[in-house]
């Protein structure tokens, strides 16, 4: 029989199953919790995805707080997104919460939607004396839900335009010709470039709306409003952002491509002149060894006519949750100690995993204006520290991700010629009935 | 399933007298030796399968998000939903589209195989079988990922295209929906007319090869003899495979969701993609998602009947 097909109408039921099991747990705060005696001895066990970057800082986090706590152990168990968040939904569904981690990571996007739905999972860390103001507005939003503060953030995912000197200069352009500059500058400016290099500019997985959010929340624009009503029809800065998206393409300054490593390849190879995303982008643009010097990072371009518009964004990005099973009061002081109150932890996970802090008073370190050879000896760190502190909040709420696919759809439609206000209107329809 | 190994597992009545002495009648003896047999897997297959199902068939009666659940009002609700669900309707018709494409293609091509390769005076025969049976050894997601990148914009099948000059410039293969599909449809009949062949080609052995003579010593062409003398007695096998790959079909996800993501806008994605995301990715909404599920029961169940009154000549 054919198993593998079979099992996923399984998963279905069974997980489905699940969730009656525990269908009348009532969503509660345990707001107490964090704020009771630390122990001094125990193990906290982590739910993190990435060696080389998360379980690395959580692993220099754990040697910190056991210079000053020698009998806490930290465990870590390498779970990617998927799994973590599929393990949350059933362990959550089936009321079965003391399996979970004492702490997980969750991507900022995915974090109002778990808190809302699994509360009686999450510790409420607002009283816990993690000090929230230290962390830039638009990063805590994300993990704040009804005004209490569910989590720690981590990886920042401020956005940053990455391009090749090289063939700025080839074309006679500089850096500073892409520095605050409007989309209209930048497709002015990018046409040049191609018209002399040959080299188009950005690509973006086909389907994916990475660019779209990323202009999108550049001028303070969201797909929900503040009591989480979809605002997709009508927004006047989603439809700006697909427009320019069009323009992009005409223009032959935008690609289209299918897969995460055409993506990649795309700039990594010499194909396309620039990457634009989050900070973590520039973890693979370092990869192309043989392109050290050729690169700096400077702001992304801002959205025309629109008054709130501003040159700074952000796309991922996560933070730590504390799960409300076991030692809530132990792991809340863990990551008050490191994450969210060491200078040290920053200055060794940053240049060893190139972990940007959210946390304001680690940017303040030496090592963040730190010249980076790759980027031709710019202190790309600060940069970066100084776009995060400016980035517009955006609300997700619990249904970014139907948003957020449904205004992908709306794009893929437009970007093949369908009138945009009624392609936008669907898009409302379609996450209006989701969220019925 | 189960109602066909019990009947293999309970031996036949036998006639000794052995049993009678401990008061039990051999048969009788001999079937309770059966269940007894049966009755670990059973137990298993009841609380890890139908006892699931059940508890899912209630909980496709309620809605509300996460863990926040009450029963549905009215408590068909979640089905009459499905009638205002664009993105289920969608992912409907592409499974559909995989269906009608896919499945008689594949069987034809997989009964065609098996003919050619169960000549007995073939050259090398056991390699033929050996490399269109491989592919069905490669797991879904993996070869969904070699296809995803082999059409890709600058994959493989746009060099080969460009360099024979077909084309002037790379075709979007996955950007496009018919194409998205049409991909699907290749690597589903890459991957799978193997394995159906593999049903066809046990069946022929059992073939009697004095039929096909007889029908050649009367002056039938190859074709007809084909046609009127193999295909008949092949009959269970084709019902047995046309049932089980539209079992699979209707439940297609590794596809839908490794090869083409669901896109472009839905273009490609499955029921079972959906059913995923309502449960994993969206905001959960697990009544619904059962809800869902017990459509593509009812589906599968619905087209397997069909197609055993159509296909199932035994009286």
């Amino acid at each position: 029989m054919n198993i593998n097909r079979r099992s996923v109408l399984g998963l279905g039921l069974g997980a489905a199953a699940v969730a009656t099991l525990a269908a009348c747990n009532s969503g509660g705060k345990n707001d107490q919790a964090v704020a009771g005696d630390v122990p001094t001895s125990g193990t906290l066990t982590v739910w993190c995805w990435d060696p080389a970057f998360n379980i690395y800082s959580m692993n220099e986090a754990a040697k910190i707080y056991q210079k000053d706590h020698p009998d806490v152990k930290v465990k870590v168990v390498e779970t990617p997104w998927d799994d973590i968040q599929t393990k949350l939904t059933t362990l959550a569904q089936s009321g079965k919460l003391d399996q979970l981690p004492d702490i997980f990571l969750c991507q900022n996007n995915a974090f109002q939607k778990n808190v809302i739905n699994y509360g009686d999972a999450f510790s409420d860390l607002t009283k816990g004396g993690v000090k929230f103001d230290e962390f830039p507005p638009a990063v805590v939003g994300y993990s704040t839900v009804d005004g209490a503060n569910y989590g720690v953030p981590f990886d920042n995912g401020t956005a940053v335009q990455a391009l090749r000197i090289d063939y700025l200069e080839q074309a006679g352009l500089t850096m500073k010709d892409f520095t605050d500059i409007s989309w209209a500058d930048y497709i002015e400016r990018g046409t040049q470039l191609k018209a002399k290099t040959g080299h188009a500019l950005i690509s973006g997985q086909s389907g994916s709306s990475d660019l779209i959010m990323m202009m999108l929340q550049s001028a303070g624009g969201s797909l929900f409003d503040a009591d989480g009503k979809p605002t997709i029809a009508k927004n006047d800065i989603l439809l700006k952002s697909i427009d320019v998206l069009k323009q992009l393409q005409k223009a032959g300054l935008y690609v289209e491509v299918n897969s995460w490593d055409e993506y990649i390849r795309g700039f990594i190879s010499g194909n396309h002149a620039s990457a634009l995303n989050g900070v973590w982008i520039l973890g693979s643009v370092q990869t192309a060894k043989d392109q050290s010097g050729k690169w700096e990072i400077t702001n992304v371009p801002k959205l025309d006519g629109i008054d709130s518009a501003t040159n700074y964004t952000a796309n991922g990005g996560s933070s730590w949750a504390v799960s409300a099973g076991k030692q809530p009061a132990l792991a809340n002081d863990f990551l008050k100690s490191t994450f969210a109150g060491s200078t040290q932890l920053y200055d060794t996970i940053l240049p060893k995993a190139g972990a940007l802090a959210n946390w304001m008073p680690a940017a303040k370190s030496d090592i963040y204006q730190e010249k980076q050879a790759f980027f031709n000896n710019t202190a790309i760190y600060a940069q970066v520290v100084d776009y995060s502190a400016k980035v517009p909040k955006n609300n997700t709420g619990a249904y970014y991700y139907e948003g957020r696919d449904a205004a992908s759809v709306a794009m893929t439609k437009i970007l093949k010629g369908a009138d945009p206000t009624t392609a936008l209107d669907e898009a409302q329809k379609t996450v209006e009935f989701a969220m019925k | 399933m189960t109602t066909t190994t019990a009947a293999r597992a309970v031996p036949s009545p036998p006639t000794d007298e052995v049993g009678r002495r401990r008061g039990l009648t051999s048969a009788r003896r001999k079937s309770l030796t059966g269940w007894t047999f049966l009755a670990p897997a059973t137990l298993l297959i009841v609380l890890m399968s139908f006892w699931p199902m059940f508890e899912a068939f209630l909980l496709s009666f309620r809605t509300g998000r996460g863990t926040r659940m009450r029963w549905a009002d009215p408590w068909w609700a979640n089905y009459t939903r499905l009638f205002d669900d664009g993105i289920f309707h969608q992912t409907l018709a592409n499974t559909f589209m995989y269906l009608i494409v896919q499945v008689p293609v594949m069987l034809v091509l997989a009964l065609v195989l098996a003919v050619l390769l169960n000549d007995r005076t073939m050259k090398l025969r056991g390699l033929w079988r050996t490399a269109i049976f491989l592919p069905c050894a490669v797991s879904l997601v993996s070869y969904s990922m070699v296809f995803r990148t082999m059409f890709s914009t600058d994959g493989m099948v746009n060099d080969a295209l460009l360099a024979l000059h077909l084309t002037d410039h790379p075709v979007n293969w996955l950007g496009n929906a018919v194409t998205a599909r049409m991909v699907i449809v290749l690597g589903l009949l890459w991957r799978w007319t193997g394995y159906n062949m593999v049903f066809y080609l046990a069946a022929l052995q059992n073939i009697e090869p004095s039929t096909i003579e007889a029908a050649k010593i009367d002056g039938a062409s190859d074709f007809r003899a084909f046609w009127h003398v193999t295909v008949p007695q092949l009959r269970p096998m084709i019902l047995l495979t046309a049932i089980m790959s539209t079992n699979g079909t209707i439940q297609l996800f590794d596809e839908s969701w490794a090869l083409t993501a669901g896109g472009p806008a839905n273009g490609s994605k499955t029921m079972s993609h959906y059913l995923y995301e309502l449960s994993f990715q969206n905001n959960p909404n697990f009544g619904y998602a059962s809800a869902v599920s017990y459509v593509i029961l009812l589906l599968v169940a619905v087209l397997a009947a069909i197609q055993m009154k159509v296909g199932d000549k035994r009286d």
